[in-house]
């Protein structure tokens, strides 16, 4: 069984902890540079079910798609 | 490499606001949120009315990149200029750089509180993943990585409003020109993707076409 002192000297040491820990601070600035995005990286467009990771068929893709705003390809 | 661009004609412009509509609807814009807007020069005045459909132009050199204090905005492979709102403060310093008006402010609350900043994506979401719940409510849709152009330019009727590769576009809009004649002028391009010289003052883009004199009418 443990003695009353060295209950005591628990007891202290774990408020002595407690009470210190309100010194710490989370920092709570961004982490912003010069020049440089603080962004999350966001997914590649092409990398889903449907393109594969194959950013050449992606573009492809986009770009006919482009291409047929032009409706003198389309109508004449 | 693609270089993501929109391109309006004010020649073709009627504005019908097909596009807004078309931005709003595809991506569930709150009211007070315009992405997309169209504006109209010298309204009423016969001959020399034209109308504008304007959003982010997804700057070459953006200016809101260059001003955001905590720098959220990013830059895609593609050139399309996209922000994280869960760094983004609020604090409107991108509304004052960009030329365009784009970043848009959402009433957060009573006491003219606003929100994060909101803007035209081009139809590409944001740093979520591509697809999902959480990218569809922050940003909208990612039409983008279906491998569709933004909902405004597939809306646009008379395709005054092109989006897609730069290399593309620049294509279509200089047959567009050589057919009519006339126009070759756009709107904001210089502003968007023009790179200054040594003094400080834009150099112009490689201009579509050269205006023949003998068809102008």
């Amino acid at each position: 069984m443990m003695k009353p002192l060295n209950l005591f000297f628990a007891a202290g040491a774990f408020a002595f902890a407690f009470v210190l820990s309100g010194c710490g601070e989370t920092p709570q600035t961004n982490v912003a540079k010069a020049g440089q995005s603080a962004a999350k990286e966001g997914d590649k467009p092409y990398q889903n079910d449907q393109f594969k990771g194959n950013r050449e068929e992606w573009a492809k893709t986009l770009r006919s798609r482009a291409d047929n705003q032009n409706e003198y390809k389309r109508v004449n | 490499m693609a270089r993501m661009k929109f391109i309006c004609d004010a020649e073709r412009c009627i504005e019908c606001n097909g596009c807004v509509t078309a931005c709003k609807n595809e991506h569930d814009i709150p009211w007070g949120v315009n992405r997309r807007r169209v504006v109209t020069l010298n309204d009423g005045v016969v001959g020399a009315e034209r109308s504008i459909s304007v959003a982010c132009m997804h700057c070459s050199d953006a200016p809101c990149m260059a001003v955001c204090p905590v720098n959220c905005f990013y830059k895609t492979e593609d050139g399309v200029v996209l922000h994280d709102k869960d760094l983004c403060i609020g604090c409107g310093y991108c509304f004052y750089a960009c030329p365009f008006g784009a970043p848009q402010f959402p009433s957060a609350g009573a006491f003219g509180v606003r929100g994060k900043m909101d803007k035209c994506t081009f139809c590409a979401g944001g740093p979520e993943k591509d697809g999902s719940k959480a990218e569809n409510e922050k940003y909208g849709r990612n039409r983008l990585s279906e491998g569709k152009l933004p909902a405004c330019a597939e809306m646009c009727s008379t395709k005054a409003l092109l989006a897609g590769d730069g290399d593309v576009l620049s294509d279509i809009y200089r047959e567009r020109v050589m057919r009519r004649g006339r126009g070759g002028d756009l709107w904001g391009h210089a502003t968007a993707y023009g790179r200054p010289d040594a003094k400080g003052a834009p150099v112009l883009p490689a201009a579509p076409a050269a205006q023949p004199a003998a068809q102008k009418s």
